[in-house]
Protein backbone atom coordinates (compact mmCIF):
# COMPACT_ATOMS: atom_id res chain seq x y z
CA UNK A 1 0.00 0.00 0.00
CA UNK A 2 0.59 3.37 -0.73
CA UNK A 3 2.39 5.97 2.12
CA UNK A 4 -0.22 8.08 0.50
CA UNK A 5 -3.09 5.81 0.62
CA UNK A 6 -2.28 5.34 4.50
CA UNK A 7 -2.04 8.73 5.12
CA UNK A 8 -5.69 9.33 3.68
CA UNK A 9 -7.38 6.07 5.52
CA UNK A 10 -5.38 7.31 8.94
CA UNK A 11 -7.17 10.92 7.86
CA UNK A 12 -10.37 9.62 7.77
CA UNK A 13 -10.19 7.70 10.82
CA UNK A 14 -8.31 10.36 12.88
CA UNK A 15 -11.66 12.59 11.81
CA UNK A 16 -14.63 9.81 12.93
CA UNK A 17 -12.94 9.42 16.14
CA UNK A 18 -11.97 13.23 16.95
CA UNK A 19 -15.37 14.54 14.94
CA UNK A 20 -13.72 17.83 13.91
CA UNK A 21 -10.88 18.14 10.94
CA UNK A 22 -8.42 20.81 12.40
CA UNK A 23 -5.14 19.35 11.73
CA UNK A 24 -3.02 19.01 8.89
CA UNK A 25 -1.66 15.51 8.18
CA UNK A 26 1.84 16.50 8.07
CA UNK A 27 5.12 14.44 8.87
CA UNK A 28 5.59 16.36 12.56
CA UNK A 29 1.80 16.65 13.94
CA UNK A 30 1.63 14.87 17.05
CA UNK A 31 -1.09 13.72 19.40
CA UNK A 32 -0.46 17.23 21.74
CA UNK A 33 -1.11 18.94 18.64
CA UNK A 34 -4.50 17.79 17.73
CA UNK A 35 -7.41 19.09 19.95
CA UNK A 36 -9.16 15.81 21.34
CA UNK A 37 -6.05 13.56 20.74
CA UNK A 38 -5.87 12.10 25.02
CA UNK A 39 -5.53 9.12 25.97
CA UNK A 40 -9.05 7.41 25.26
CA UNK A 41 -9.22 8.48 21.69
CA UNK A 42 -5.85 7.33 21.58
CA UNK A 43 -6.60 4.02 22.04
CA UNK A 44 -9.69 4.19 19.93
CA UNK A 45 -7.96 5.45 17.38
CA UNK A 46 -4.74 2.80 17.33
CA UNK A 47 -7.70 -0.07 17.71
CA UNK A 48 -8.86 1.77 14.11
CA UNK A 49 -6.17 1.87 12.52
CA UNK A 50 -5.13 -1.68 13.72
CA UNK A 51 -8.90 -2.95 11.81
CA UNK A 52 -8.62 -1.06 9.62
CA UNK A 53 -5.46 -2.33 8.17
CA UNK A 54 -5.56 -5.98 9.61
CA UNK A 55 -2.56 -5.28 12.09
CA UNK A 56 -1.35 -5.41 15.14
CA UNK A 57 1.14 -3.30 16.99
CA UNK A 58 2.85 -4.46 19.87
CA UNK A 59 2.93 -1.53 23.24
CA UNK A 60 6.68 -0.63 22.51
CA UNK A 61 5.97 0.14 18.98
CA UNK A 62 2.93 2.52 19.98
CA UNK A 63 5.74 4.05 22.36
CA UNK A 64 8.04 4.97 19.73
CA UNK A 65 5.16 6.60 17.99
CA UNK A 66 6.32 10.59 18.51
CA UNK A 67 4.50 11.96 14.88
CA UNK A 68 2.75 11.39 12.15
CA UNK A 69 5.64 10.18 10.21
CA UNK A 70 6.37 7.78 12.62
CA UNK A 71 2.74 6.28 12.77
CA UNK A 72 2.74 5.96 8.64
CA UNK A 73 6.40 4.40 8.65
CA UNK A 74 5.42 1.69 11.34
CA UNK A 75 2.29 1.24 9.55
CA UNK A 76 3.50 0.53 6.36
CA UNK A 77 6.20 -1.53 8.12
CA UNK A 78 3.53 -3.53 9.47
CA UNK A 79 1.46 -4.35 6.25
CA UNK A 80 4.64 -5.45 4.70
CA UNK A 81 5.07 -7.82 7.26
CA UNK A 82 1.72 -9.50 6.71
CA UNK B 1 7.49 13.21 64.06
CA UNK B 2 9.90 10.11 63.00
CA UNK B 3 9.16 10.34 59.17
CA UNK B 4 10.53 13.57 58.84
CA UNK B 5 13.34 12.74 61.13
CA UNK B 6 13.45 9.55 58.59
CA UNK B 7 13.73 11.59 55.91
CA UNK B 8 16.66 14.29 56.69
CA UNK B 9 17.95 10.81 57.74
CA UNK B 10 17.99 9.57 54.10
CA UNK B 11 18.26 12.42 52.17
CA UNK B 12 21.87 13.10 53.85
CA UNK B 13 22.77 9.25 53.76
CA UNK B 14 22.06 8.99 49.96
CA UNK B 15 22.89 12.23 48.51
CA UNK B 16 24.49 11.18 45.80
CA UNK B 17 21.74 8.77 44.76
CA UNK B 18 19.02 9.21 42.78
CA UNK B 19 15.78 10.56 44.53
CA UNK B 20 13.18 11.51 40.96
CA UNK B 21 13.35 10.67 37.88
CA UNK B 22 10.95 13.58 36.01
CA UNK B 23 10.15 13.68 32.20
CA UNK B 24 13.61 11.84 31.47
CA UNK B 25 15.82 13.26 33.87
CA UNK B 26 17.50 12.10 37.44
CA UNK B 27 17.60 14.64 40.30
CA UNK B 28 19.79 12.91 43.06
CA UNK B 29 18.98 13.50 46.94
CA UNK B 30 20.87 16.46 46.88
CA UNK B 31 19.01 18.46 44.85
CA UNK B 32 16.17 17.65 46.50
CA UNK B 33 17.51 18.63 49.45
CA UNK B 34 18.79 21.67 48.07
CA UNK B 35 15.23 22.37 46.32
CA UNK B 36 13.55 21.90 49.56
CA UNK B 37 16.22 24.14 52.13
CA UNK B 38 15.90 27.19 49.30
CA UNK B 39 12.25 27.45 49.43
CA UNK B 40 11.97 25.91 52.91
CA UNK B 41 13.81 29.61 53.18
CA UNK B 42 11.64 31.70 50.99
CA UNK B 43 8.57 30.40 53.45
CA UNK B 44 10.38 31.25 56.55
CA UNK B 45 10.92 34.69 54.86
CA UNK B 46 7.47 35.59 53.54
CA UNK B 47 4.50 33.13 54.99
CA UNK B 48 3.36 34.61 58.76
CA UNK B 49 3.49 31.89 61.29
CA UNK B 50 0.22 31.93 62.24
CA UNK B 51 -0.50 30.39 58.62
CA UNK B 52 -1.02 27.62 58.10
CA UNK B 53 -2.71 25.77 54.67
CA UNK B 54 -0.47 26.69 52.05
CA UNK B 55 -1.64 26.17 48.15
CA UNK B 56 0.75 23.94 46.33
CA UNK B 57 0.37 23.77 42.36
CA UNK B 58 0.65 20.22 41.17
CA UNK B 59 3.03 20.44 38.61
CA UNK B 60 5.25 17.54 37.55
CA UNK B 61 8.97 18.59 38.78
CA UNK B 62 11.37 18.29 41.72
CA UNK B 63 10.17 21.55 42.86
CA UNK B 64 6.42 20.80 43.48
CA UNK B 65 7.80 17.72 45.34
CA UNK B 66 10.30 19.81 47.75
CA UNK B 67 7.49 22.18 48.54
CA UNK B 68 5.51 19.58 49.96
CA UNK B 69 8.83 18.74 52.11
CA UNK B 70 9.17 22.46 52.81
CA UNK B 71 6.01 22.85 54.21
CA UNK B 72 6.45 19.82 56.26
CA UNK B 73 9.82 20.94 58.07
CA UNK B 74 8.25 24.33 58.56
CA UNK B 75 4.70 22.73 60.55
CA UNK B 76 2.70 23.59 58.15
CA UNK B 77 0.23 21.46 55.54
CA UNK B 78 -0.23 21.58 51.65
CA UNK B 79 -3.75 22.04 49.42
CA UNK B 80 -2.49 20.52 45.96
CA UNK B 81 -4.39 23.22 42.98
CA UNK B 82 -4.06 21.27 39.99
CA UNK B 83 -3.67 23.51 36.89
CA UNK B 84 -5.96 20.63 35.09
CA UNK B 85 -8.82 21.22 37.20
CA UNK B 86 -11.51 24.24 36.52
CA UNK B 87 -10.42 27.74 37.77
CA UNK B 88 -13.95 27.50 39.61
CA UNK B 89 -13.16 24.46 41.62
CA UNK B 90 -9.45 25.67 42.53
CA UNK B 91 -10.80 28.80 43.84
CA UNK B 92 -13.47 27.11 45.89
CA UNK B 93 -10.93 25.03 47.29
CA UNK B 94 -8.93 28.67 47.88
CA UNK B 95 -11.75 30.15 49.61
CA UNK B 96 -12.62 27.57 51.84
CA UNK B 97 -8.98 26.45 52.85
CA UNK B 98 -8.16 29.94 53.76
CA UNK B 99 -5.49 30.05 51.35
CA UNK B 100 -3.20 33.30 51.29
CA UNK B 101 0.01 32.03 49.95
CA UNK B 102 0.58 29.66 47.27
CA UNK B 103 4.05 28.21 46.15
CA UNK B 104 4.05 27.82 42.48
CA UNK B 105 6.74 26.23 39.97
CA UNK B 106 4.88 27.41 36.60
CA UNK B 107 6.88 30.06 34.34
CA UNK B 108 4.20 32.42 34.35
CA UNK B 109 2.32 32.37 38.22
CA UNK B 110 -1.01 30.10 38.21
CA UNK B 111 -3.28 32.66 40.48
CA UNK B 112 -2.31 36.06 39.65
CA UNK B 113 -4.15 37.24 42.30
CA UNK B 114 -2.86 35.58 45.49
CA UNK B 115 0.62 36.17 46.73
CA UNK B 116 2.81 33.32 45.18
CA UNK B 117 6.25 31.92 46.06
CA UNK B 118 7.97 31.11 42.88
CA UNK B 119 9.96 28.07 43.85
CA UNK B 120 12.17 27.80 40.97
CA UNK B 121 13.40 31.20 41.63
CA UNK B 122 14.06 30.90 45.45
CA UNK B 123 17.59 31.64 46.46
CA UNK B 124 20.51 29.19 47.55
CA UNK B 125 20.85 28.83 51.36
CA UNK B 126 22.82 26.60 53.48
CA UNK B 127 21.00 22.75 53.72
CA UNK B 128 18.20 22.48 56.62
CA UNK B 129 16.56 19.67 56.96
CA UNK B 130 15.79 19.52 60.21
CA UNK B 131 12.10 19.59 61.25
CA UNK B 132 10.33 22.47 63.46
CA UNK B 133 9.16 21.03 66.59
CA UNK B 134 5.41 21.11 66.23
CA UNK B 135 1.87 19.16 67.75
CA UNK B 136 1.45 16.03 66.11
CA UNK B 137 -2.59 17.07 65.50
CA UNK B 138 -1.52 19.76 63.36
CA UNK B 139 -1.89 18.71 59.42
CA UNK B 140 0.19 17.40 56.43
CA UNK B 141 -2.35 17.93 54.07
CA UNK B 142 -5.88 18.71 53.16
CA UNK B 143 -7.32 17.03 50.35
CA UNK B 144 -10.75 18.19 48.45
CA UNK B 145 -12.61 14.98 47.59
CA UNK B 146 -15.72 15.91 45.05
CA UNK B 147 -18.99 16.36 47.75
CA UNK B 148 -22.29 15.13 46.48
CA UNK B 149 -23.52 18.73 46.65
CA UNK B 150 -21.23 19.79 43.98
CA UNK B 151 -19.21 21.46 46.83
CA UNK B 152 -15.76 20.21 47.33
CA UNK B 153 -15.26 18.73 50.45
CA UNK B 154 -11.76 19.13 52.58
CA UNK B 155 -10.07 16.30 54.08
CA UNK B 156 -7.18 17.11 56.80
CA UNK B 157 -4.75 14.49 57.46
CA UNK B 158 -2.45 15.26 60.90
CA UNK B 159 1.23 14.27 61.12
CA UNK B 160 -0.40 11.73 63.55
CA UNK B 161 -2.66 10.17 60.65
CA UNK B 162 0.54 10.14 58.27
CA UNK B 163 3.00 9.17 60.88
CA UNK B 164 0.09 5.83 61.27
CA UNK B 165 0.02 5.20 57.67
CA UNK B 166 3.94 4.56 57.41
CA UNK B 167 3.87 2.45 60.10
CA UNK B 168 1.36 0.57 59.27
CA UNK B 169 3.24 0.36 55.63
CA UNK B 170 6.42 -0.75 57.48
CA UNK B 171 4.25 -3.09 59.27
CA UNK B 172 3.15 -4.84 55.57
CA UNK B 173 6.55 -6.31 55.57
CA UNK B 174 7.29 -4.16 52.11
CA UNK B 175 10.61 -4.28 52.08
CA UNK B 176 11.81 -1.08 50.51
CA UNK B 177 15.52 0.22 49.80
CA UNK B 178 17.69 2.46 48.40
CA UNK B 179 17.91 0.06 45.45
CA UNK B 180 14.46 0.51 44.41
CA UNK B 181 12.70 2.26 41.42
CA UNK B 182 9.57 2.94 42.56
CA UNK B 183 6.40 4.11 40.24
CA UNK B 184 4.22 7.42 41.32
CA UNK B 185 1.21 7.65 38.73
CA UNK B 186 -0.71 9.72 40.58
CA UNK B 187 -1.88 13.44 40.55
CA UNK B 188 -1.15 14.85 43.39
CA UNK B 189 -4.77 16.23 44.18
CA UNK B 190 -5.30 12.17 44.94
CA UNK B 191 -3.57 10.76 48.28
CA UNK B 192 -2.75 7.87 46.74
CA UNK B 193 0.96 9.58 45.41
CA UNK B 194 1.19 10.57 48.76
CA UNK B 195 2.65 7.00 49.61
CA UNK B 196 3.98 7.12 45.94
CA UNK B 197 6.40 9.78 46.78
CA UNK B 198 6.93 9.44 50.72
CA UNK B 199 7.87 5.57 51.19
CA UNK B 200 10.88 5.65 48.69
CA UNK B 201 12.03 8.58 49.96
CA UNK B 202 12.12 7.75 53.47
CA UNK B 203 14.26 4.49 51.90
CA UNK B 204 16.43 5.95 49.62
CA UNK B 205 14.82 4.64 46.36
CA UNK B 206 13.83 6.86 43.62
CA UNK B 207 10.69 8.27 42.84
CA UNK B 208 9.28 7.74 38.39
CA UNK B 209 6.50 10.11 37.79
CA UNK B 210 4.45 10.70 34.83
CA UNK B 211 4.78 13.73 32.99
CA UNK B 212 1.61 15.47 31.95
CA UNK B 213 1.27 15.07 28.33
CA UNK B 214 2.04 11.37 28.33
CA UNK B 215 -0.24 8.28 27.54
CA UNK B 216 -0.85 7.02 31.19
CA UNK B 217 -0.54 3.41 30.90
CA UNK B 218 1.76 3.62 27.79
CA UNK B 219 4.06 5.43 29.49
CA UNK B 220 3.92 3.42 32.69
CA UNK B 221 4.57 0.15 30.49
CA UNK B 222 7.52 2.02 29.23
CA UNK B 223 9.09 2.91 32.94
CA UNK B 224 8.62 -1.00 33.87
CA UNK B 225 10.35 -2.02 30.48
CA UNK B 226 13.14 0.75 29.97
CA UNK B 227 13.74 1.81 33.90
CA UNK B 228 13.14 -1.52 35.29
CA UNK B 229 10.83 -0.41 37.77
CA UNK B 230 10.38 -2.90 41.02
CA UNK B 231 7.40 -0.98 43.47
CA UNK B 232 4.43 0.07 41.45
CA UNK B 233 1.00 1.25 43.36
CA UNK B 234 -1.64 1.64 40.40
CA UNK B 235 -5.32 1.78 40.04
CA UNK B 236 -7.07 -1.02 38.38
CA UNK B 237 -7.98 0.59 35.38
CA UNK B 238 -4.36 0.61 33.95
CA UNK B 239 -4.79 -2.71 33.65
CA UNK B 240 -7.66 -2.79 32.02
CA UNK B 241 -5.84 -0.52 29.37
CA UNK B 242 -2.55 -3.03 29.23
CA UNK B 243 -4.20 -6.37 29.07
CA UNK B 244 -4.22 -6.57 25.45
CA UNK B 245 -0.86 -6.34 25.31
CA UNK B 246 -0.05 -8.89 28.68
CA UNK B 247 1.38 -10.94 25.98
CA UNK B 248 4.29 -8.78 25.53
CA UNK B 249 4.57 -7.77 29.18
CA UNK B 250 7.45 -9.76 31.34
CA UNK B 251 9.03 -7.60 34.19
CA UNK B 252 10.99 -10.34 36.56
CA UNK B 253 12.63 -7.22 38.37
CA UNK B 254 8.95 -5.94 39.92
CA UNK B 255 8.95 -7.00 43.81
CA UNK B 256 6.01 -5.57 44.50
CA UNK B 257 2.60 -4.06 42.66
CA UNK B 258 -0.26 -2.63 44.51
CA UNK B 259 -3.41 -1.76 43.35
CA UNK B 260 -5.89 0.64 45.28
CA UNK B 261 -9.07 2.87 44.59
CA UNK B 262 -11.06 0.51 42.20
CA UNK B 263 -12.13 -2.81 42.60
CA UNK B 264 -9.67 -5.14 41.35
CA UNK B 265 -11.09 -8.41 39.28
CA UNK B 266 -9.81 -11.66 40.04
CA UNK B 267 -9.31 -12.90 36.63
CA UNK B 268 -7.55 -10.03 35.33
CA UNK B 269 -5.37 -10.23 38.58
CA UNK B 270 -4.47 -14.23 37.52
CA UNK B 271 -3.29 -12.64 34.30
CA UNK B 272 -1.08 -9.80 35.62
CA UNK B 273 1.13 -11.96 37.75
CA UNK B 274 2.26 -13.96 34.96
CA UNK B 275 3.82 -10.81 33.62
CA UNK B 276 5.49 -10.19 36.86
CA UNK B 277 6.79 -13.48 38.40
CA UNK B 278 8.47 -12.41 40.92
CA UNK B 279 6.35 -9.61 42.42
CA UNK B 280 3.96 -10.12 45.48
CA UNK B 281 0.74 -8.20 44.29
CA UNK B 282 -1.42 -6.28 47.41
CA UNK B 283 -5.03 -5.44 46.98
CA UNK B 284 -4.71 -2.28 49.05
CA UNK B 285 -8.34 -0.70 50.24
CA UNK B 286 -8.49 2.93 51.79
CA UNK B 287 -10.41 6.64 51.68
CA UNK B 288 -8.66 9.54 51.78
CA UNK B 289 -10.72 9.92 55.22
CA UNK B 290 -8.61 7.42 56.57
CA UNK B 291 -5.12 8.24 55.00
CA UNK B 292 -4.27 6.90 51.74
CA UNK B 293 -4.78 3.36 52.59
CA UNK B 294 -5.82 0.86 55.33
CA UNK B 295 -6.78 -2.57 54.70
CA UNK B 296 -4.37 -5.67 53.05
CA UNK B 297 -5.10 -8.33 51.13
CA UNK B 298 -1.97 -10.64 49.57
CA UNK B 299 -2.86 -12.36 46.35
CA UNK B 300 -1.63 -15.80 46.71
CA UNK B 301 0.24 -17.38 43.25
CA UNK B 302 -0.41 -20.52 43.89
CA UNK B 303 -2.91 -20.96 45.98
CA UNK B 304 -7.05 -19.68 45.82
CA UNK B 305 -8.08 -16.52 46.72
CA UNK B 306 -10.71 -15.16 48.66
CA UNK B 307 -12.92 -13.07 46.51
CA UNK B 308 -17.06 -12.09 46.29
CA UNK B 309 -18.17 -11.62 42.88
CA UNK B 310 -14.95 -11.86 41.04
CA UNK B 311 -13.61 -8.86 43.03
CA UNK B 312 -10.58 -9.81 45.16
CA UNK B 313 -10.81 -9.55 49.22
CA UNK B 314 -9.10 -6.13 50.35
CA UNK B 315 -8.25 -7.90 53.46
CA UNK B 316 -7.48 -7.29 57.26
CA UNK B 317 -7.06 -3.57 58.81
CA UNK B 318 -3.57 -3.02 58.51
CA UNK B 319 -1.23 -2.02 62.43
CA UNK B 320 -3.57 0.67 64.55
CA UNK B 321 -6.50 0.46 62.14
CA UNK B 322 -9.54 -0.69 63.43
CA UNK B 323 -13.05 -2.03 61.22
CA UNK B 324 -16.23 -3.13 61.74
CA UNK B 325 -19.47 -4.19 59.22
CA UNK B 326 -22.63 -2.14 60.61
CA UNK B 327 -26.45 -1.93 59.61
CA UNK B 328 -28.68 0.94 58.73
CA UNK B 329 -29.51 1.11 62.51
CA UNK B 330 -25.47 1.29 63.21
CA UNK B 331 -25.48 -2.24 64.84
CA UNK B 332 -22.42 -4.13 64.26
CA UNK B 333 -23.25 -6.90 62.48
CA UNK B 334 -21.36 -10.78 62.72
CA UNK B 335 -19.44 -12.05 60.46
CA UNK B 336 -20.65 -12.81 56.92
CA UNK B 337 -23.21 -10.28 57.16
CA UNK B 338 -23.46 -7.46 54.61
CA UNK B 339 -23.62 -4.12 55.66
CA UNK B 340 -21.39 -0.75 55.57
CA UNK B 341 -17.64 -0.84 56.10
CA UNK B 342 -17.05 1.55 59.34
CA UNK B 343 -13.35 2.38 59.81
CA UNK B 344 -11.67 3.91 62.75
CA UNK B 345 -8.12 4.14 64.58
CA UNK B 346 -4.90 5.75 63.82
CA UNK B 347 -5.24 7.02 60.66
CA UNK B 348 -8.90 8.40 60.43
CA UNK B 349 -8.92 12.21 59.95
CA UNK B 350 -10.83 14.24 62.61
CA UNK B 351 -13.67 15.05 60.23
CA UNK B 352 -14.35 17.41 57.54
CA UNK B 353 -13.03 20.38 57.23
CA UNK B 354 -15.35 23.27 58.10
CA UNK B 355 -18.65 21.09 57.87
CA UNK B 356 -20.21 19.88 60.89
CA UNK B 357 -23.23 18.63 58.80
CA UNK B 358 -21.11 16.67 56.69
CA UNK B 359 -19.25 15.23 60.06
CA UNK B 360 -22.26 14.19 62.19
CA UNK B 361 -23.40 11.90 59.40
CA UNK B 362 -20.76 10.39 58.25
CA UNK B 363 -18.50 9.91 62.10
CA UNK B 364 -19.95 8.31 65.38
CA UNK B 365 -18.56 6.59 68.07
CA UNK B 366 -19.27 2.51 69.23
CA UNK B 367 -18.85 1.60 72.94
CA UNK B 368 -17.54 -1.32 74.07
CA UNK B 369 -16.13 -2.73 77.20
CA UNK B 370 -16.23 0.98 78.68
CA UNK B 371 -13.93 2.07 75.57
CA UNK B 372 -15.43 4.64 72.60
CA UNK B 373 -13.87 4.10 69.47
CA UNK B 374 -14.85 6.65 66.85
CA UNK B 375 -15.48 5.43 63.31
CA UNK B 376 -16.16 6.66 59.72
CA UNK B 377 -18.91 5.02 57.56
CA UNK B 378 -17.03 4.57 54.20
CA UNK B 379 -20.33 4.20 52.22
CA UNK B 380 -18.98 1.01 50.95
CA UNK B 381 -21.01 -2.54 51.12
CA UNK B 382 -18.17 -5.48 52.61
CA UNK B 383 -18.34 -8.33 54.76
CA UNK B 384 -15.79 -10.11 56.95
CA UNK B 385 -15.68 -13.71 57.11
CA UNK B 386 -14.13 -15.55 60.50
CA UNK B 387 -10.70 -14.96 59.36
CA UNK B 388 -11.27 -11.13 59.59
CA UNK B 389 -10.76 -10.46 55.63
CA UNK B 390 -13.04 -8.05 54.18
CA UNK B 391 -14.98 -8.90 51.02
CA UNK B 392 -15.58 -5.81 49.21
CA UNK B 393 -18.94 -5.71 47.29
CA UNK B 394 -19.65 -2.42 46.21
CA UNK B 395 -20.54 0.83 47.02
CA UNK B 396 -24.06 1.51 48.95
CA UNK B 397 -24.90 3.82 46.66
CA UNK B 398 -24.77 1.17 43.93
CA UNK B 399 -27.32 -1.03 46.14
CA UNK B 400 -30.48 -0.20 44.48
CA UNK B 401 -33.66 -1.21 44.62
CA UNK B 402 -36.24 -2.76 41.62
CA UNK B 403 -39.53 -3.47 42.04
CA UNK B 404 -38.31 -3.09 46.22
CA UNK B 405 -35.94 -6.16 45.79
CA UNK B 406 -32.12 -5.06 46.82
CA UNK B 407 -29.99 -5.68 43.84
CA UNK B 408 -25.92 -5.33 44.10
CA UNK B 409 -24.94 -3.61 40.37
CA UNK B 410 -21.15 -5.59 40.81
CA UNK B 411 -22.89 -9.34 40.83
CA UNK B 412 -24.65 -8.32 37.93
CA UNK B 413 -21.47 -7.24 36.85
CA UNK B 414 -19.91 -10.33 37.60
CA UNK B 415 -22.38 -12.84 35.61
CA UNK B 416 -21.92 -10.38 32.73
CA UNK B 417 -18.22 -10.44 33.06
CA UNK B 418 -18.31 -14.42 32.75
CA UNK B 419 -19.88 -14.51 30.06
CA UNK B 420 -18.20 -11.18 27.81
CA UNK B 421 -14.47 -13.13 28.45
CA UNK B 422 -12.16 -10.22 28.48
CA UNK B 423 -14.39 -7.54 27.45
CA UNK B 424 -15.12 -5.08 30.28
CA UNK B 425 -18.47 -3.79 31.24
CA UNK B 426 -20.55 -1.50 33.69
CA UNK B 427 -23.79 -2.21 35.36
CA UNK B 428 -25.38 1.68 36.13
CA UNK B 429 -28.41 2.51 38.11
CA UNK B 430 -30.80 4.73 35.23
CA UNK B 431 -34.17 6.09 35.58
CA UNK B 432 -37.06 5.11 32.79
CA UNK B 433 -39.06 7.60 31.66
CA UNK B 434 -41.25 7.49 34.46
CA UNK B 435 -38.67 8.31 36.97
CA UNK B 436 -38.05 4.12 38.16
CA UNK B 437 -35.03 2.98 38.58
CA UNK B 438 -33.98 0.92 36.00
CA UNK B 439 -30.77 -0.95 35.46
CA UNK B 440 -28.84 -0.27 32.35
CA UNK B 441 -25.54 -2.27 30.73
CA UNK B 442 -22.59 -0.47 28.56
CA UNK B 443 -20.13 -3.21 27.55
CA UNK B 444 -16.60 -1.48 26.36
CA UNK B 445 -17.10 -3.07 22.77
CA UNK B 446 -18.14 -1.94 19.33
CA UNK B 447 -21.98 -3.26 18.83
CA UNK B 448 -22.32 -6.84 19.41
CA UNK B 449 -25.67 -9.06 19.43
CA UNK B 450 -26.60 -9.31 23.28
CA UNK B 451 -29.25 -12.25 22.70
CA UNK B 452 -27.05 -15.04 23.90
CA UNK B 453 -25.53 -12.84 26.54
CA UNK B 454 -29.62 -11.90 27.84
CA UNK B 455 -30.65 -15.92 28.27
CA UNK B 456 -27.35 -16.12 30.17
CA UNK B 457 -28.46 -13.78 32.54
CA UNK B 458 -31.83 -15.17 32.59
CA UNK B 459 -30.35 -18.35 33.99
CA UNK B 460 -28.21 -17.03 36.34
CA UNK B 461 -30.12 -13.76 38.29
CA UNK B 462 -33.64 -13.23 38.62
CA UNK B 463 -36.12 -11.19 35.92
CA UNK B 464 -36.09 -7.44 38.12
CA UNK B 465 -32.06 -7.84 37.95
CA UNK B 466 -31.91 -8.25 34.48
CA UNK B 467 -30.59 -5.02 32.61
CA UNK B 468 -33.28 -3.29 30.73
CA UNK B 469 -30.85 -1.09 28.32
CA UNK B 470 -27.39 -1.49 26.93
CA UNK B 471 -25.55 1.01 25.39
CA UNK B 472 -22.21 0.32 23.75
CA UNK B 473 -18.89 2.67 23.85
CA UNK B 474 -15.19 2.00 22.21
CA UNK B 475 -13.67 2.90 25.00
CA UNK B 476 -14.31 3.93 29.10
CA UNK B 477 -13.83 6.92 30.12
CA UNK B 478 -11.69 7.83 33.05
CA UNK B 479 -12.21 10.79 35.53
CA UNK B 480 -9.33 12.59 37.17
CA UNK B 481 -7.86 10.06 39.34
CA UNK B 482 -7.63 7.50 36.27
CA UNK B 483 -10.83 5.33 37.42
CA UNK B 484 -13.66 4.20 35.31
CA UNK B 485 -15.90 7.23 34.70
CA UNK B 486 -19.71 5.57 35.95
CA UNK B 487 -21.32 8.94 35.97
CA UNK B 488 -19.88 10.33 32.57
CA UNK B 489 -21.12 6.65 31.25
CA UNK B 490 -24.94 6.70 32.88
CA UNK B 491 -24.98 9.97 30.63
CA UNK B 492 -25.09 7.39 27.39
CA UNK B 493 -28.81 6.47 28.55
CA UNK B 494 -29.94 10.21 28.55
CA UNK B 495 -28.61 10.67 25.01
CA UNK B 496 -30.99 7.77 23.45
Amino acid sequence: MEKNEISSKIKSILISVLKHENFEMRDDLSAADVDGWDSLTHMIIITEIEECFGVKFKLKELNKLNNMINLLDLVAFKIEQK
Amino acid sequence: MQFLTDLEFSTNKYLHRDAFFINGLSYTYSDLSNSISKIRNSIRNEISATEFNIGVVANDDLETYASIFALWLEGKAYVPLSPEMPVERNENIISQAFLKTIIDSSSSPLFGTIKTIRSKECNSVTVDLHPIEITDESAVYILFTSGTTGQPKGVPISRKNLQGFVDAFHNMKIAVDENDRCLQMFELTFDLSVMSYLIPLLHGACVYTIPKDKIKFAYIFELMDEQRLTFALMVPSILHYLRPYFDEIHFPEMKYSLFCGEALPIDITIEWSKCLPNAIIHNVYGPTEDTIFCTSYVFQKEESNKSYNGILSIGKSMLGNKNVIIDEENNVLPFNQIGQLCLGGVQLTTGYWNNEDKNLESFFMIYDKGNQTRFYKTGDLCSMDNEGDLMYIGRLDTQIKIQGFRVELSEIEFHVKSFLDKISIVALAIKDAKGNTEIGLVIESQKIETEALLIYMKMKMPAYMIPKRIEFIEKFMLNSNGKTDRKRLALLFNES
